[in-house]
């Protein structure tokens, strides 16, 4: 009974260390540009900007910071992959000064229409420990990828043409006989 | 007149010039009309599937002029035959080499009025401007001889099969197991076999361009090796052609 006493007092006693060790030196903030549109559509770029910095008392070693896009419309929460939103999904320093700041700014080009969520993260090699930015969420307004407006008359159009031709040519050569 | 241009506009005539030849060009835009009205009706694209889109209309396009050409190539000596004009025909001062280009006319004037016909929906569907110019010179320049390649094959297995329902039949195969890859899609084809087959397969290299070209917006210098594919193709079903009709026994 002693030993199981013990035992859970060398466990909570470790955790609590555990946690004491996990005061992340990293801080993240995260903002819009102040030039991003106000309503964005399919197509257009938005800015973020965030701050990475080291508020310990010990310098961090192989930070990396990378941004994550999730969509949050309701019954399509998704992870989104960054593949074709942005070429600039991630950055490495070698080492942070305490105090040093650096900032990073992710531009992104908005390929599909939905709301969205943006957060940065960030881990260095010692801690192992990820942290975030606050998010910032944003609207994508759904710009028509395939315009009616021009596939229509072509599509009606061209078999009209086609069949109009034939009938011509049916009439000629009864006209013809 | 060259023989071989008196055979070509006797072929293309009959192709375009018939009111009942003109019925496969209906059902061509009749078919892009479809893919297109089933394209605008879809909302869930997001902007890449616009340039998605394009390259599927210039698969699609190139498939249907693969098709045609097999057809046409076919039908051109085992139709002969089985209309009873081959002797006649092979009884005037032209070479086995004159009448095979000859036959590939109707093929020639098919192929240009399918490429003109799919234009318009190239141009409909690619609302968002990307690559564009690129789209329509790059279907010339590889639709082309993967297109007539199909001609010189159909025009081949007429000859060697002297009938036209095997030659259509073996033709389609053919078709259907070279234009796998553009209902396959790129992901199912990562395996060793996938990547080899693709390597020397001649449409694998058309729609791959497509690919590269039109979505990913890569130069011209990245497609030589597989516009060597498609020449190599072209020159292997031609020569195949030639040397068939010169076996092909009466």
């Amino acid at each position: 009974m002693k030993k199981t006493i013990l035992s859970l007092f060398i466990s909570i006693l470790l955790m609590g260390l555990g946690n004491a060790w996990a005061a992340d030196p990293l801080t993240i903030t995260l903002g819009s540009d102040q030039a991003n549109p106000s309503s964005p559509q399919m197509g257009d770029w938005l800015k973020f900007r965030s701050v990475i910095g080291n508020s310990g008392s010990q310098t961090a070693h192989g930070v990396v910071a990378w941004i994550s896009l999730v969509q949050v419309d309701p019954g399509h929460e998704q992870p989104v992959d960054l593949e074709d939103w942005s070429a600039h999904k991630a950055v490495t320093q070698a080492t942070l000064e305490p105090g040093q700041q650096v900032k990073v700014e992710w531009p992104m080009r908005l390929i599909q229409s939905g709301a969205y969520r943006v957060v940065i993260s960030a881990v260095d090699r010692v801690t192992g420990h990820v942290m975030t930015s606050p998010f910032v969420d944003f609207q994508v307004r759904r710009k028509p990828v395939v315009e009616s407006g021009r596939i229509l008359p072509v599509a009606f159009g061209v078999p009209a043409l086609v069949l109009g031709m034939i009938g011509w040519r049916r009439y000629r050569s009864h006209a013809g006989a | 007149m060259n023989p071989t241009i008196l055979i070509a506009r006797k072929e293309g005539g009959e192709l375009l010039m018939s009111g009942r030849g003109l019925a496969w060009l209906l059902a061509l835009s009749i078919i892009m009309s479809v893919l297109c009205l089933l394209l605008v009706s879809n909302t869930e694209l997001s902007l890449l599937d616009n340039a998605q889109v394009v390259y599927m209309v210039m698969g699609t396009v190139t498939a249907l002029g693969a098709l045609l050409a097999i057809v046409i190539g076919s039908d051109a000596l085992a139709g002969e035959r089985e209309r009873g004009s081959l002797i006649p025909l092979l009884l005037a001062p032209v070479t086995p080499s004159q009448i095979v280009f000859g036959k590939l006319g109707g093929q020639v004037a098919g192929w240009i009025v399918m490429y003109l016909l799919s234009l318009p929906y190239v141009w409909a569907v690619g609302s968002s401007g990307q690559n564009l110019t690129q789209a329509v010179a790059y279907l010339a320049l590889f639709g082309t001889p993967v297109v007539l390649g199909f001609g010189f094959l159909g025009i081949a297995l007429s000859a060697r099969l002297g009938s036209v329902r095997p030659a259509l039949l073996t033709s389609l195969i053919t078709l259907m197991l070279l234009a796998s890859p553009l209902l396959l899609g790129p992901s199912l084809r990562q395996s060793t076999i996938g990547r080899l087959f693709d390597a020397v397969n001649p449409f694998s290299a058309a729609i791959n361009t497509f690919d590269s070209v039109v979505i990913d917006s890569q130069p011209l210098t990245m497609q030589i090796t597989r516009f060597a594919v498609t020449l190599v193709w072209l020159v292997m079903t031609a020569a195949f052609a030639i040397r068939s009709m010169r076996k092909m026994e009466i």
